[in-house]
């Protein structure tokens, strides 16, 4: 069976791709999982050094590509489901993209980030030997619910892991601390101490974090710290996240900012002078991925918004750019809206109308983007030619 | 003239961005030169009657079950009594989501244990647990009769450009916002909702009434925050609290367009 899966897999991607419906990194994953909902708990799917797991809020993406980077320098084969798809369905797809045309399967390392909401059900099937528990905050409450909620799924389903397993956990989260009397392996906390974040060219607190974190999922695979510390030094951004380009000879740089936490964290960035800009572009939707509930961003936090956008050019794009625009204003930067020569052209739902404006400008040299989480795929799509990677 | 806002368990209470009302209600009354003042009230402040009568607006938000724990004892034996008074003398204010529940008879869960409210209310909430779908999504809404003609909300609403002027057209009847709640709330027979729903669950998805509207109290589900994108509610409200008959014009044409841009969204 497990060949016939794999055939079947690579079948449909390539007839996504064929009929140019996407990336077709989710219908491989959801079509097997149809087939057979323990896919995964299969004997033939085995990591040879070790699998590791990446849950949280904030910082998934990063981390796990932090982590695939250290073991692919150190020449590890690694299966990473990189495209962000962190579903069931989109690490079934990687695990089977990964398998060789007969359903052979070699690799050393399976590293994949999970959704919070998915990973209990997961751990039904997959035993992590390191799992990383980033952070829990506010995040589209119409899809997940309150964090209290995650969390009990959470401690519930760690409590059934095997005392072979290892957490790695943030220590700032109080949450976490009521892990340790049920979870039956070792668990080991990260804080937010810079000194690995410098080997990198990351920025900011929640960046340290996530360094500590792959640091510590690293050695817990017998890596040694010089070693690590050295591949640190040739990472590159995620996709969206702080990753900077050139378009119509501008420089851009994107900043994902798709819940309070990140938004706040990002700010703060701005405000440290980490990427200097002349120019804030905000991008607000309320697409599926991103929860249809824009109220989270009024837990912004409306001085350090109105710090970071002082003398700067301010543009307002998306599905809800109306919300972000007032949102701007309650924090006093566009205000009087009566300005109107001024503002009503920077503010549109079309990024393509926005864009052009931006590029046109003599004035405007850096641009910073904050987009949540479809509007940074459709904004890479305008200025790179493609949403992920 | 000084507006003076009591937060209510602000560290508590304050799981839909709801510190946004706070925030915006600040922003109205300076911006029309009319001092403002956030006084919060939290598990651990000593209310006093001398502080109760310095308010005049209060707000209360809806937390995780986790915060709402945490109050919960605290609103019942201590805060109970100078809330309720405050409410039943006419004391301006909005209670929302979970504190909205509290503040009627009960509320009973989906297991039939019964949590006791304060009774200010005069209205019940049960939650059906997974027997029914929690009420999720966006919502419209039309204010009741009462408040659009009450004179303070006529004088808001009469404060427009002429419709030529290019200023966005603004529905004062409408109310838009989007709610996230598994309990249903029912209005005992004499109780006036604060609006009619026209997209969404309201108060339990049957009656087509939302929320409630009792002397100069609002208790309702909607979040958004809800005076983000209602500016028309904020300052009915702030009239109300300082004893106005009219307020001075703001410019809200972005919000104006904000409004009339959710009315068309899908529940």
């Amino acid at each position: 069976m497990f060949f016939i899966y794999s055939l079947l897999a690579k079948l449909i991607r390539a007839f996504v791709l064929l009929l140019n419906r996407g990336s077709g990194f989710s219908l491989p994953g959801y079509v097997l999982l149809k087939l057979n909902p323990s896919i995964l708990s299969s004997s033939r799917i085995k990591f040879k050094k070790g699998l590791i797991l990446i849950s949280g809020t904030n910082g998934k993406t990063t981390t796990a590509k932090l982590i695939t980077h250290v073991l692919n320098s150190n020449g590890l084969k690694v299966i990473h489901n990189d495209t962000g798809s962190n579903l069931l369905r989109g690490i079934v797809s990687a695990v089977f993209m990964n398998t060789s045309l007969l359903g052979g399967f070699d690799a050393d390392v399976g590293v994949f980030e999970v959704d919070e909401f998915a990973l209990p059900a997961l751990l039904n099937y997959f035993k992590p030997s390191v799992l990383v528990l980033l952070n829990l905050s506010r995040d589209q409450l119409d899809r997940y619910g309150e964090v209290d909620i995650i969390f009990d799924r959470w401690r519930e389903a760690v409590s059934k892991l095997s005392s072979s397993s290892y957490i790695v956990a943030d220590s700032e989260q109080e949450e976490f601390k009521e892990l340790h009397p049920v979870f039956p392996g070792i668990l080991k906390t990260f804080g937010s101490d810079s000194s690995l974040l410098h080997h990198t060219k990351l920025h900011g607190k929640f960046n340290a974090k996530n360094v500590n974190a792959a640091y510590m999922a690293c050695s817990r695979l017998g890596f040694e710290k010089e070693n690590i510390t050295e591949k640190l030094g040739t990472f590159k951004a995620a996709y969206g996240r702080g990753e900077s380009f050139v378009y119509g000879d501008k420089n851009f740089t994107i900043l994902l900012a798709k819940n309070p936490a990140s938004f706040n964290n990002n700010l703060d960035l701005v405000n440290s002078g980490k990427f200097p800009a002349d120019t804030l572009f905000f991008i607000l939707n309320d697409n599926l991925p991103d929860g249809r509930d824009v109220s989270w961003i009024y837990d912004i936090h409306p001085d350090k918004l109105f710090e970071a956008c002082k003398n700067k050019n301010i543009f307002v794009g998306g599905t809800r750019f109306l919300d972000m625009a007032v949102r701007l204003k309650y924090a006093g930067v566009l205000y009087p809206d009566e300005d109107k020569e001024k503002n009503s052209d920077n503010l549109n739902n079309d990024l393509g109308v926005l864009i052009k404006k931006i590029t046109g400008s003599e004035k405007i040299m850096d641009v910073l983007i904050l987009p949540n989480y479809s509007s940074m795929l459709e904004i890479r799509k305008l200025l790179l030619g493609r949403k992920i990677l | 003239m000084k507006l003076k806002i009591g937060f209510f368990y602000s560290n508590l209470l304050n799981l839909y961005g709801d510190t946004g009302n706070v925030e915006i209600l600040r922003f109205r009354a300076e911006k029309r030169g009319i001092d403002a003042e956030v006084i919060e009230v939290n598990a651990d402040t000593k209310l006093t009657s001398d502080l109760m009568s310095e308010l005049n607006i209060i707000v209360m938000g809806g937390g995780p079950d986790s915060g709402q724990k945490q109050m919960y004892e605290d609103l019942l034996h201590n805060k109970g009594s100078y809330l309720k008074e405050y409410i039943e003398s006419g004391g301006a204010g909005i209670y929302i989501c979970g504190s909205y529940q509290l503040l009627g008879h009960y509320y009973k869960s989906a297991d039939g244990k019964m949590l006791d409210g304060l009774g200010v209310f005069d209205l019940y909430t049960r939650s059906f647990g997974v027997k029914r779908p929690r009420c999720i999504g966006n919502m419209m809404c039309e204010l009741n009769p009462d408040i659009l003609n009450d004179p303070v909300f006529r004088s808001i609403s009469s404060n427009t450009d002429s419709p030529n002027s290019g200023y966005p057209v603004f529905n004062f009847m409408s109310l838009v916002g989007f709610e996230n709640h598994s309990g249903r709330t029912y209005l005992g027979a004499q109780t006036k909702p604060f609006a009619k729903v026209i997209k969404g669950h309201g108060n339990n998805s049957e009656d087509g009434t939302e929320g409630v509207h009792y002397k100069n109290s609002i208790g309702t589900y909607m979040h958004g925050p809800i005076f983000s994108r209602n500016p028309h509610l904020a300052d009915y409200l702030i009239g109300k609290a300082l004893k106005l008959d009219s307020l001075d014009r703001l410019d809200d044409s972005l919000v104006y367009r904000a409004h009339s841009f959710s009315e068309t969204l899908p529940q």
